[in-house]
């Protein structure tokens, strides 16, 4: 095989990665899309907002807020924490892709969420990421995704009276992460970690600026880690590979 | 508080926004080309996608309602959180595991 028919290959197989998860994404996007609108943006605003931010959870913590008049730092700030997970993400992406392109890196940094970059990793830590043309496979699974959302978001945005809201469909969302974890719960520092997360987002739910999300992933990412180097050397070993 | 916020004010706001966004992202992606990961934050970074989405999705399932978080067996999102586990216990089918734990939320959403 060719290079380019290699990297065409990597590529369509992460599409076909993410293939079943994708509901998760329509259901989140057009929630989110329905969301912008009904919270107060006007149309040209919302798709505005909804192509060049690109993530969920920033964009609905911003719209009361801006509902609501507060302050511009104020709403950037909230934004700024509710992302403040990417950092740790982009750490933890970076020994994937050090061999990339400047461009290349920004760009699959912009198309990572936090399903695409879940799903990259538990492929990597399972051993079954192509072995060369990584930064296709993982453009595929960010492709699908963004697309979906994207398509979801506008239609949302475009349809909003007609999406009904008290379905609860962005809860395919949480499932489609929920998928995700549980796999992931296979070994006691992930155990540990993720019980440690899940307490402490529930007691930091009120926390100012959306600072509770954070705060519970490095409790939980500490956890894990303290947890981890208590294990006989090998059995980490082992842990870190299934 | 104030009127909302529109005009030049939306535009900064979404810019600020779609910037933070894209610093966060890239922010190891694109700084620090140099740098080398001791063993702790390697053991470390192995760990951030199950921490981080559980704690995305635990205050997701436990809301109910208006209260921040109900524990309570009657709970729609629970019992569709649990349906969905259960179904990922022995298939790893995605699909089957969003439908069934929508099915169970949307069953006890309407039953209960």
């Amino acid at each position: 095989m060719t290079g380019s028919s290699e990297r065409r290959e990597a590529f369509r197989a992460g599409r076909r990665a993410i293939l079943h998860s994708l509901p998760g994404a329509a259901a989140w996007g057009l929630i989110s899309g329905v969301a912008m609108v009904k919270g107060g943006l006007s149309l040209p605003w919302a798709i505005m907002m909804s192509l060049s931010v690109y993530a969920g959870s920033a964009q609905l913590a911003a719209l009361p807020l801006i509902a609501a008049g507060a302050p511009l730092w104020v709403i950037v700030a909230t934004g700024l924490i509710t992302n403040l997970r990417f950092v740790i993400y982009s750490a933890a992406l970076r020994p994937y892709f050090a061999n990339e392109s400047t461009g290349r890196r920004a760009a699959l940094g912009f198309f990572m969420t936090d399903f695409t970059f879940a799903l990259f990793m538990r492929h990597a830590q399972h051993g079954i990421l192509p072995e060369r043309h990584r930064d296709a496979w993982f453009a595929g699974v960010c492709s699908n995704n963004w697309i979906t959302w994207q398509v979801c978001a506008i239609t949302g945005i475009v349809a909003a009276s007609r999406v009904p809201t008290d379905w609860g469909l962005e809860f395919t969302g949480t499932l489609a992460l929920l998928a995700l974890v549980v796999p992931a719960l296979n070994a006691r520092p992930a155990i540990v970690g993720a019980a440690v997360a899940g307490v402490v987002a529930l007691l930091a739910h009120d926390m100012p600026f959306r600072l509770g999300l954070f705060v519970a992933a490095i409790a939980g990412i500490a956890a894990a880690t303290f947890t981890d180097s208590r294990l006989p050397r090998e059995a980490s070993d082992t842990g870190s590979r299934t | 508080m104030s009127e909302p916020v529109v005009g030049i004010g939306l535009a900064v706001v979404i810019v600020g926004l779609a910037l933070t966004t894209f610093l966060t992202r890239t922010s190891f992606l694109l700084a620090g080309s140099r740098l080398r990961l001791n063993h702790r934050v390697e053991v470390a970074l192995r760990y951030a996608p199950v921490c981080t989405l559980t704690a995305i999705i635990v205050p997701d399932i436990l809301q109910h309602g208006g209260a921040a978080f109900d524990l309570s067996p009657l709970n729609p999102r629970l019992i569709g959180a649990l349906a969905a586990g259960l179904w990922l216990c022995w298939s790893r089918n995605i699909l089957g595991c969003l439908a069934s734990g929508m099915i169970a939320y949307s069953l006890a959403r309407v039953l209960l």
